[in-house]
């Protein structure tokens, strides 16, 4: 058993869970494994207590440092600091000669040398620092007698890049180290084995699974307006039913409030101050973009148990506990199952307790979800995480990573990441077009090229230009985000950043709302927003993009299945009191069940829209609206402007749309789907906007030094004409391909688009031609976000677009052609 | 497309340049060449042969229209002196006839020697010809009764029509005295202007100008 776990826990007077001593058995055995634990309940020193008597083991008695035994690798700074919060009080409590230390983006310099000196026995890090560390000169040295990497929240990071970080950190770190043991801590998800093979590795001798088994009880409330809104308008309804919350909030000791967006919260946060005065000082705001003191000091407050309510964003999604939290309410969509019972689990952390969630709908539409999830909830359907696979930007990045440091050899590590998931299948002539690319800039060697990022002397691949060296430290990392600026008070005071774009927008004396106040800018200076506050009522409220995420198969699953539920007339809190909604969709035009299709064709003075419903989420919606676009282009040109959501999509043309029975068929067969898929994303943007991030990791969108943007001005170019320049030059990159691949994997879902076609192929569709607008055509009719597709020639689309110009002109005398409400 | 500037006639040329026919002054602004090589100097992988297009639509511009003069608005060479610069004195020294102006733009930081090499001659700031008067960054003040023809900006229209349908397209872009170039190189991009009443708009479609 182990001892030091025993005293501790009789120390604190707990119980230790079977889980918890499952673990510190398997890694006394020598096991590498995953632990399947749900936050808050004890997952961090299930495995603490095993690297602890590890340790021992090792060096007692032994006067002379270990150096780093353990590096424990979290997804966000402020679990880092929970981490060593935690672990620091087992050292402190035990008197253990163990020492923790934390390491991350905002570890000051002066800290990082001091470890350097003497490293500690652990380190709390984040993926992105590790790399970090594998870019200094002799890294090697420091991980040398390093025995645990401990990977924490696995699941949060499986399925991103960062994850494909973690991958070949860990791949180095075994070369260093061949009995390095691994444990990754994960919650609940669809292919928690593939999780667990993916973070050991392909052949992982020594590997096991704990599973905590710890059910926890989820009671999920649907808030449900006064009066049903028949036309529902994506994000119109929310607010109105902030009032209906208040009484929760009463009646609750502290209570979370999840949006899905950074905007969306300063705009709850806003209106709850202003419907209930009384909230301001036990209120507070949470998301990304506020600065590190500010979260701090909300997180601490949380935990005394100070607040009330906290309006926040996925930045509260993970790991730190709140005991004092027992209530969390979910505003909109939290897009899939997994996600918003992990939010149910902020709420009730005491053993046995109950998790309690309300869900606020956003629109009209959306309180079905409600329904939904409690269906899904029970049983179980529980989404999977999709891991990236051939990321060759990461690997470029990885690459020059170890040229800035100590070089690399092309055999070695080629032998190396081929034994990760990522990089499985990568062949060598792959592997040689990235190399070829960080020494020559490409596959052509021409005469005066004066490319040289990475130089190859007797075999080492080498980065020597310092500032090459320097640029590419600096941008290590696989978040990528858009230019930022700090907002400061003219004091001094940080306040946190928001994107350029966004300032640049507004002039010296304009008022915005952010971190929850109403601010006035007075100038923009160095990517700096110097601000004031302001008693102003009115304000722009910042728009950040991204949190566009679809509804997940399981479910737009259950919610076909509510739909039919509510076709056939079942009882059920939610459909029953969206009933009048359904029959006005029904009195327009039709109520499909889960075996028909239903589509309708509109005309209105923006021109011929056809909307489909199949249910299947908003990614797949993009990728069928791409499809159905691109075979109805065959037919003749046409320009379409496409819209979606996770119920159905739209594609507008200014011409009419052909719907005959025999066509239907033919525009959602199963036929020909491959090439088709092919050819509609040519014509679409999604492949470019994949290559934003592409572009960011491979290291071709420079953002700048940090406080020194104006030096690297000439080094500026969007990926916007980096993609248009490889496309036009040297259309078979890896990168580029790449891009294209993860259209397939992540934006079309190609999976579950296929399945999707399927399905549908074995429905009857049911076409109907409505004089107006429905229920559910019009949310998606109202949405501003739009991908275009068209196979006009440029010179036809322009005479076009002239003509319509000319003719508004002498109606309205207004040359925006802006559309109008 | 031929239209009237100030006195002069001027043609809009869809290869985004200006031609003065009766001076038969060839005007281009915002080159930018030499773009890619000063990325691929910095590590950052830009296709080898991405500023091929411009110097062959340089040649077709200075062929077609057999210019005396040919004047560069500005941010001619993108950055500090790379091996790109041997193409553009390749390109110089094909038209021994021709005399070449630079107006120095923000970019145009090469020392004296290289562009003296070339014989190419280097204003500072304006010049002036007739009721047009040239520059790189429009003027804060145009003299009343003169146009300031100018580049920088890199001037761009977005059209939108039924059907929520739009178009980006690089422009000419004339408000009151200001007449502004499009970018000529291939390696920029584009600026989204207002559409006002005020404004004209050239809007440059292949081979052709449209006034919006």
């Amino acid at each position: 058993m182990n001892k030091w776990a025993e005293d501790w826990f009789e120390f604190k007077g707990w119980t230790s869970y079977p889980f918890q001593r499952n673990t510190w058995k398997a890694i006394a055995g020598g096991y590498s494994g995953l632990l399947n634990a749900p936050t808050g309940c004890g997952k961090t020193y299930a495995i603490w207590f095993g690297v602890l008597a590890d340790h021992q083991k090792r060096y007692e008695g032994k006067k002379k440092a270990s150096g780093l035994h353990c590096l424990w690798i979290t997804p966000l700074r402020a679990l880092s600091k929970e981490i060593l919060n935690a672990t620091t009080t087992v050292s402190e409590d035990l008197d253990l000669p163990y020492r923790i230390g934390l390491r991350t983006g905002d570890t000051p310099a002066a800290e990082r040398a001091r470890q350097k000196r003497q490293w500690p026995e652990a380190l709390v890090t984040t993926p992105e620092s590790v790399h970090i560390m594998m870019s200094q000169k002799g890294y090697a040295d420091a991980f040398r007698n390093l025995q645990f990497v401990i990977i924490d929240e696995w699941h949060e990071l499986l399925g991103t890049k960062r994850g494909v970080l973690v991958e070949l950190a860990l791949s180095m770190l075994k070369r260093i180290n061949p009995a390095l043991k691994i444990w990754g801590i994960s919650a609940t998800i669809g292919n928690i084995d593939e999780a667990r093979n993916i973070l050991l590795g392909m052949e992982h001798p020594h590997a096991t699974m704990i599973r905590a088994n710890i059910q926890k009880k989820t009671l999920i409330e649907t808030v449900l307006p006064d009066t049903l809104e028949k036309f529902p308008w994506a994000g119109h309804l929310g607010i109105r039913l902030a009032g209906k919350i208040l009484p929760i909030i009463d009646a609750s000791r502290s209570t979370l409030i999840f949006t899905n967006t950074r905007s969306q919260a300063e705009i709850w946060y806003q209106h709850l101050l202003q419907v209930h005065p009384d909230l301001a000082g036990v209120m507070a705001l949470h998301h990304g973009s506020l600065g590190e003191e500010i979260r701090q000091w909300v997180e601490e407050a949380l935990h005394q148990g100070i607040l009330k309510a906290v309006v926040c964003t996925s930045s509260l999604d993970l790991g730190v506990d709140f005991r004092p939290v027992d209530t969390v309410i979910q505003v909109g969509s939290a897009k899939g199952v997994a996600r918003f019972l992990q939010r149910a689990g902020r709420s009730g952390h005491h053993p046995g307790a109950t998790s309690r969630i309300y869900f606020v709908p956003t629109h009209s539409l959306e309180i079905m979800e409600g329904s939904a999830l409690r269906y899904a909830a029970k049983h179980q359907m529980i989404e999977s995480r999709l891991p990236y696979i051939r990321s060759f930007d990461v690997l470029i990045q990885f690459m020059v990573t170890l040229a800035v440091s100590d070089g690399f050899r092309a055999d070695e590590l080629f032998e190396q990441i081929t034994q990760t998931h990522c990089y499985a299948s990568v062949t060598r002539e792959e592997f040689d077009e990235c190399l070829l690319m960080i020494t020559r800039g490409g596959r052509m060697l021409e005469a005066y090229d004066e490319f040289h990022k990475v130089v190859v002397e007797d075999g080492l691949y080498k980065v020597i230009d310092r500032r090459i060296a320097m640029r590419h430290r600096l941008s290590i990392g696989a978040i990528v985000s858009d230019v930022m600026m700090q907002v400061k008070f003219l004091g001094g005071k940080y306040l946190g950043s928001i994107e350029e774009w966004f300032i640049s927008r507004l002039q010296p004396g304009d008022n915005f709302w952010f971190a929850g106040r109403n601010l006035e800018l007075i100038r923009v200076k160095d990517m700096q927003a110097i601000v004031k506050a302001s008693n102003k009522k009115k304000g722009v409220v910042p728009s950040w993009m991204g949190g566009r995420l679809p509804l997940s198969s399981y479910l737009t699953g259950a919610l076909r299945h509510k739909l039919n539920e509510a076709q056939q007339g079942v009882a059920d809190r939610e459909l029953d009191f969206l009933k009048p909604l359904f029959e006005e969709q029904k009195r327009r035009s039709y109520l499909p069940g889960e075996q028909e299709l239903l589509i309708e064709k509109i005309w209105t003075k923006e021109g011929c829209h056809l909307f489909v419903y199949p249910f299947e989420g908003k990614f797949v919606h993009e990728g069928m609206a791409a499809i159905i676009a691109y075979r109805l282009g065959r037919i003749r040109p046409f320009s379409f402007s496409m819209a979606m959501n996770d119920y159905g999509f739209e594609l507008l043309s200014d011409q009419d749309i052909p719907v005959e029975d025999a066509l239907l068929q033919e525009l959602f067969s199963t036929d020909n789907l491959s090439a088709d898929i092919a050819g509609s994303i040519n014509t679409t943007e999604m492949a470019r906007r994949k290559f934003r991030d592409i572009a960011g990791i491979a290291g071709l969108v420079f953002q700048g030094y940090p406080g020194k943007q104006v030096k690297a001005r000439h080094l500026q170019a969007n990926s916007g004409l980096f993609f248009k320049v490889f496309q036009d030059y040297d259309p078979n990159n890896l990168l580029l391909r790449e891009a294209y691949e993860e259209v397939y994997d992540f934006q079309l879902e190609i999976v579950r688009m296929r399945q999707a076609f399927e399905r549908i192929s074995t429905h009857e569709v049911i076409l109907k031609q409505p004089e107006q607008l429905t229920p559910f055509a019009f949310p998606i009719f109202a949405e501003v976000f739009r991908e275009k597709f068209s196979n006009e020639s440029l010179e036809d689309r322009m005479n076009k677009i002239k003509a319509q110009l000319e003719q508004e002109d002498s109606k309205h005398g207004d040359r925006t052609g802006k559309r109008r409400r | 497309m031929e239209i009237v500037l100030g006195n002069a006639v001027v043609e809009l040329l869809s290869q985004r340049a200006l031609f003065l026919p009766q001076d038969r002054i060839l005007v281009i602004a915002d080159l930018h060449l030499g773009k890619g090589m000063h990325f691929r100097k910095a590590g950052i992988f830009m296709p080898r042969d991405s500023g091929d297009r411009d110097y062959a639509v340089l040649h077709e511009l200075m062929q077609r229209y057999r210019p005396r003069q040919v004047w560069f608005l500005g941010d001619l060479f993108h950055s500090a002196h790379n091996s790109d610069w041997l193409l553009f004195e390749a390109f110089i020294l094909t038209y021994p006839d021709v005399r070449f102006v630079l107006i120095r733009g923000n970019h145009d930081i090469l020392a004296p020697e290289h562009y003296a090499a070339l014989s190419l001659d280097v204003v500072p700031e304006r010049l002036e010809l007739d009721d047009l008067v040239f520059s790189h960054e429009p003027l804060e003040h145009v003299a009343p009764g003169k146009i300031n023809v100018a580049g920088h900006i890199h001037p761009g229209c977005l059209l939108r029509g039924l059907g929520r349908q739009s178009v980006r397209l690089p422009c000419f872009y004339l408000y009151e005295q200001v007449f502004l170039l499009p970018a000529f190189g291939a390696l920029t991009g584009l600026y989204m202007m207002e559409r006002t009443k005020r404004a004209s708009i050239f809007a440059i479609l292949p081979g052709r100008i449209v006034l919006l």
